[in-house]
């Protein structure tokens, strides 16, 4: 197509696709004062994460695992200092906290994409395939549904003694999915018998072509809809964990900052350094279940209008 | 252009039943049949309309055809060829043969491929031309269409077409693989009347132009002799009448076609009076359905005749037969 | 004095990017006991005009002007507590599509119980089952099938029962938009016979409102051709029928198959109807019509009478048709 045509068709016909719907769906969030307060709450969090480099650099005391205050060896309170104060140890809470952040972004995100992933990827196969692979992986999903999965990481951890951050991650999203896979297993069977995918058939298409061609592009929008709701649970599993002692011992995350206050005694005794991880923990699990009600809001097909007749 | 060419598809005694399952508050599961022993020839290169209310099985006899769905009893025959065993590459080479333009344009095309996508597909899948090509024929299709100039069309997406506009890439979509039959499932049931005659003069058009067998399915008389060489017409699942479509229309033999006619709201308001009064004005309770399918509703029926034996295909004239005693 | 008088209506939707003119400078009378009918293609502005008339506008609708007048009161001026007495009482609908939004779990008879005991709390329910056992008779459905669910009913019983209700309180204007476009031919007759019957017998107004012209031709004895938001031709509908003059009635009964005359080729409309946010000046028929003069473009088509019971909004019919 060359300029001279582009120029005469009409605005909305040239863009790609996607960036109509993404601005025609970024309109409609815009709407939405909890998505915005989520949006803004996030991008504090993210700059946490992100920050969470700068204070080592400034000073190896602010080495949030290693790094010692020397001329302090018990938790104290704010300071210039130490602007949320020090743990049992002399060690910085604030950098902690920073690097608190980045861990939950990192578990969360990871986590939900791998459980996204497998659900996705399950839900659309015992959906489209039917009959015995659809009984059987529904089944698997129901049995993990209904697996307590605090309970077998606690006896795996009891089995392993320690757990890497990753192997808590993998876990998560292995526990995760079938919530996923049940919602884009029903989203695809109702995609399965719609026209436009009988319409690939009678043109021949093959099963693969069917699935990721057609019913991939129309599932994908709900998937990244359960990946919001999805970090947030993982993020409150790892919390919950770390709380628990059962957390990766080499990484700084704020449920094990939890885990110190009160495995020294400082539960009731020093609440700058119960507060911030605790509220850290509720605002970005908040944050990011306020993101996906308002990504819920743009995807919700009675306000999507398709077509009228008569 | 239809005398005497042979038969293209032939469907032998096609029974076709469906399992529904009860809802919560619904029926019970039981059983639909939705076509009782149907037979059908259709002649290369004709229009062939099925007519029958919504529920009669027009649309399952098309999805049967296009091999979206499988019979109970009976075959199906593509050019002497049992269509119903085949498998793998014989299947792919049938799907190039057979088309479908579904009924509602809002559902069948894909909201998020664009026209070139949507209507390039096919040849895709059956790999047919290189880039180059694929462009130029998705072009030409779409032109031929009534899209035009396509380069207005081809980068658009289903949510910003209109209705009509819509329907005419789905036809394109059908019609790329230059099949050579087409089940054209009520493709305007859905559209306007004006925006409707467009697309019958499409379908007009590729018939001309290509010589391509239609099956067109619709509930409206008047669409299907404007259209058709054929026409048979179907009530619950039985074929009651079929005949060249001047004939059906202007000399019609069983009592629901007669029926049927008379319903059809007419423009011509001199001419609106009732022709046949073949339709009871109260339903009979049948029992058990042993005999005709439309007993319950035939003014011309006898009780023990009708109620007891399921009329054949009586031959009436040159190729016109219908299911009646009275006819 | 005619019993709804309707002047100049004008009817808007707020919408994303602006306002959409559904409907525009729309008069008719109607008289007691007579029927009209209203004809155009989908999103022509017929569902806007017939939930204006009884004040149903969706939230974002408004009447930005004109005047509707029923039974000698203007309707615009009502509060909503007056509105309440007016609707189902005097006036009553037949939505698009009520079939199917009757109550699953409800049974039928019952719903119409409700609905007459709501709009008249002096009713003892007792007292309104008989009511509803008659209108079913009135409507065609057997007694024995008012306790039914609406899954046990057909399309057909089903509208009959959104009839019924809509005749509950012997109103005196119906207004019934596509009252069969869901349903089959045969069915479609008796529903139609039905409701010209009832018509004739009570002596109830309706309006008529259907995008399929035969359907209106048969059951209105007048009829209003809408395009685009706005009456293009009105009239006596055997008038209509038989000497269309604006071109857009022509062209939507040259595009419509009929069953009998001459098999003619059928000459549809060419293009698509036009987009009512900012609609073109002048006539808004014009980038379809076939005999459009430049004109056209600029200058708003005019109402031009061509008998008393007829008349056309259409700049070149006043010119040249040789009127
Ligand atoms: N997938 C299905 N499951 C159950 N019943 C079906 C299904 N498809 C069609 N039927 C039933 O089969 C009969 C014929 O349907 P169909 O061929 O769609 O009729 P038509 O196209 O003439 O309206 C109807 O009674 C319908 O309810
Ligand atoms: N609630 C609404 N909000 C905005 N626009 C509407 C609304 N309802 C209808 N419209 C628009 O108003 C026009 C007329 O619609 P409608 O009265 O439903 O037409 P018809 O009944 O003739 O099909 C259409 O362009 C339609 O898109
Ligand atoms: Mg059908
Ligand atoms: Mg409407």
């Amino acid at each position: 197509m060359n300029a001279a045509q582009l120029s005469t068709d009409n605005k909305n016909v040239i863009r790609p696709h996607w960036i109509n719907r993404f601005l025609e769906g970024w309109s409609i969030y815009k709407k939405s004062i909890l998505g915005k307060i989520g949006m803004v709450l996030l991008a504090v969090f993210a700059l946490m994460a992100i920050s969470s480099f700068i204070p080592p650099k400034i000073n190896p005391m602010y080495e949030p695992m290693s790094g010692v205050d020397p001329y302090i060896s018990k938790a104290t309170g704010p300071s210039m200092r130490h602007w949320l104060g020090t743990d049992f140890i002399g060690r910085d809470l604030f950098s902690q906290l920073l690097v608190g952040a980045r861990i939950a972004f990192l578990v969360g995100i990871s986590a939900a994409f791998m459980s996204v992933f497998l659900g996705t990827a399950i839900g659309m196969i015992a959906g489209y395939a039917g009959k015995f692979t659809d009984t059987l992986l529904m089944r698997l999903a129901d049995i993990i549904m209904v697996m307590p999965s605090l309970l077998v990481l606690l006896m795996l951890s009891a089995l392993f003694s320690k757990l890497s951050i990753w192997f808590i991650v993998l876990f998560i999203a292995l526990f995760r999915w079938p919530g996923v896979s049940r919602v884009i297993r029903s989203q695809t069977l109702s995609l399965k018998h719609r026209p436009f995918i009988e319409a690939a058939r009678v043109a021949g298409a093959s099963h693969l072509r069917i699935i990721f061609r057609h019913i991939m592009p129309n599932v994908l929008p709900l998937s990244f809809l359960y990946m919001t709701f999805q970090v947030t649970s993982a993020i409150i599993i790892e919390a919950a964990l770390a709380f628990l002692g059962f957390g990766d011992p080499s990484t700084v995350s704020w449920g094990m900052m939890l885990q110190w206050v009160w495995k020294t005694g400082h539960m009731f005794k020093a609440p700058y350094w119960l507060l911030p991880p605790g509220i850290c923990i509720s605002l970005i699990t908040l944050s990011f279940y306020m993101l996906g009600r308002a990504m819920d809001e743009v995807l919700d097909p009675r306000l999507r209008k398709e077509g009228e007749n008569y | 252009m239809v005398n005497n060419s042979e038969a293209i598809l032939k469907l032998h005694y096609i029974f076709k039943k469906y399992k529904t399952r009860g809802t919560f508050f619904g029926p019970q599961s039981k059983d639909v049949i939705a076509l009782n022993s149907i037979s059908l020839k259709i002649l290369k290169g004709e229009i062939f309309g099925l007519v029958g209310e919504s529920g009669s099985g027009k649309t399952t006899v098309g999805r049967l055809i296009v091999k979206l769905e499988k019979p109970e009893k009976g075959e199906i025959y593509l050019d002497g060829q049992e269509i119903l065993s085949l498998r793998g590459d014989q299947l792919k080479g049938f799907r190039r043969r057979v088309q479908m333009i579904f009924q509602d344009p809002y559902q069948s095309l894909n909201p998020q491929l664009s026209v070139l996508d949507a209507v390039s597909e096919p040849l895709i899948i059956h790999k047919i031309g290189n880039n180059h090509t694929i462009e130029e024929i998705t072009r030409k299709t779409i032109s031929s269409v009534g899209l035009s100039p396509p380069d207005d069309f081809i980068n658009r997406y289903p949510h910003q077409l209109s209705g009509g506009q819509r329907q005419r890439v789905a036809i394109a979509r059908a019609m790329i693989l230059k099949p050579e039959i087409v089940v054209a499932d009520e493709p305007t049931s859905m559209l306007d009347a004006s925006i409707s005659a467009q697309i019958f003069n499409i379908l007009l058009q590729m018939r001309e132009a290509s010589n391509i067998t239609f099956l067109f399915i619709t509930h409206s008389l008047a669409a299907a002799r404007y259209l058709c060489d054929r026409i048979a017409v179907i009530y619950k699942g039985n074929l009651m009448e079929i005949g060249p479509a001047e004939e059906i229309l202007h000399n019609p033999k069983h009592p629901y076609t007669q029926a049927l006619i008379d319903a059809l709201p007419k423009l011509d308001l001199s001419s609106s009076k009732k022709y046949y009064n073949s339709l009871r004005k109260e339903e009979r309770i049948v029992k058990e359905n042993a005999g005709c399918p439309f007993f319950s509703r035939c003014n011309v029926s006898d009780e023990t005749k009708c109620g007891q034996n399921i009329p054949p295909m009586k031959e009436l004239g040159k190729s016109h037969s219908a299911a009646c005693f009275y006819a | 004095m005619p019993l709804l008088e309707v002047k100049d209506l004008n009817i808007h939707y707020h919408v994303q990017g602006g306002i959409l003119k559904a409907v525009e400078g729309i008069s008719f009378s109607l008289e007691k006991g007579r029927s009209l009918g209203f004809v155009g293609e989908s999103g022509c502005g017929k569902t806007t005009l017939g939930m204006a008339l009884m004040r149903l506008l969706p939230s974002n609708g408004f009447i930005s002007d004109g005047q509707i007048i029923f039974d000698g009161e203007d309707i615009r001026k009502k509060n909503e507590e007056e509105m309440r007495k007016v609707r189902w009482q005097k006036i009553s609908m037949i939505f698009q599509a009520a079939m199917n939004a009757l109550n699953p779990v409800q049974r039928v008879g019952n719903q119409i119980v409700e609905a007459i005991t709501t709009h008249s709390p002096l009713l003892k329910k007792d007292e309104a089952f008989k009511m509803v056992k008659n209108l079913f008779q009135l409507v065609g459905i057997p007694g024995d099938r008012i306790k039914d669910y609406p899954h046990q009913y057909s399309g057909g019983m089903k509208q009959r029962a959104v009839i019924a209700m809509a005749l509950a309180c012997k109103p005196k204007l119906i207004i019934a938009d596509e009252p069969t476009t869901a349903l089959d031919v045969i069915v479609q007759d008796q529903i139609l016979q039905e409701i010209k019957g009832l018509q004739e017998e009570f002596q109830i107004s309706i309006i008529f409102i259907s995008h399929d012209i035969s359907v209106v031709a048969n059951v209105s004895h007048e009829i209003g051709i809408m395009y685009a938001g706005e009456l293009v031709e009105y009239g006596n509908t055997e008038e209509v029928f038989e000497s269309p003059r604006h071109p857009y009635t022509k062209a939507l009964l040259s595009s419509y198959p009929t069953l009998n005359g001459e098999k003619n080729m059928l000459t549809p409309i060419p293009g698509e109807t036009p987009n009512l946010m900012n609609p073109q000046t002048g006539c808004r028929f014009f980038d379809r019509c076939p005999n459009a003069i430049s004109s056209c473009k600029i200058n708003p088509a005019e109402w031009v009478t061509i008998s008393p019971t007829h008349k056309v909004l259409c700049y070149q019919c006043g010119r040249d048709c040789g009127i």
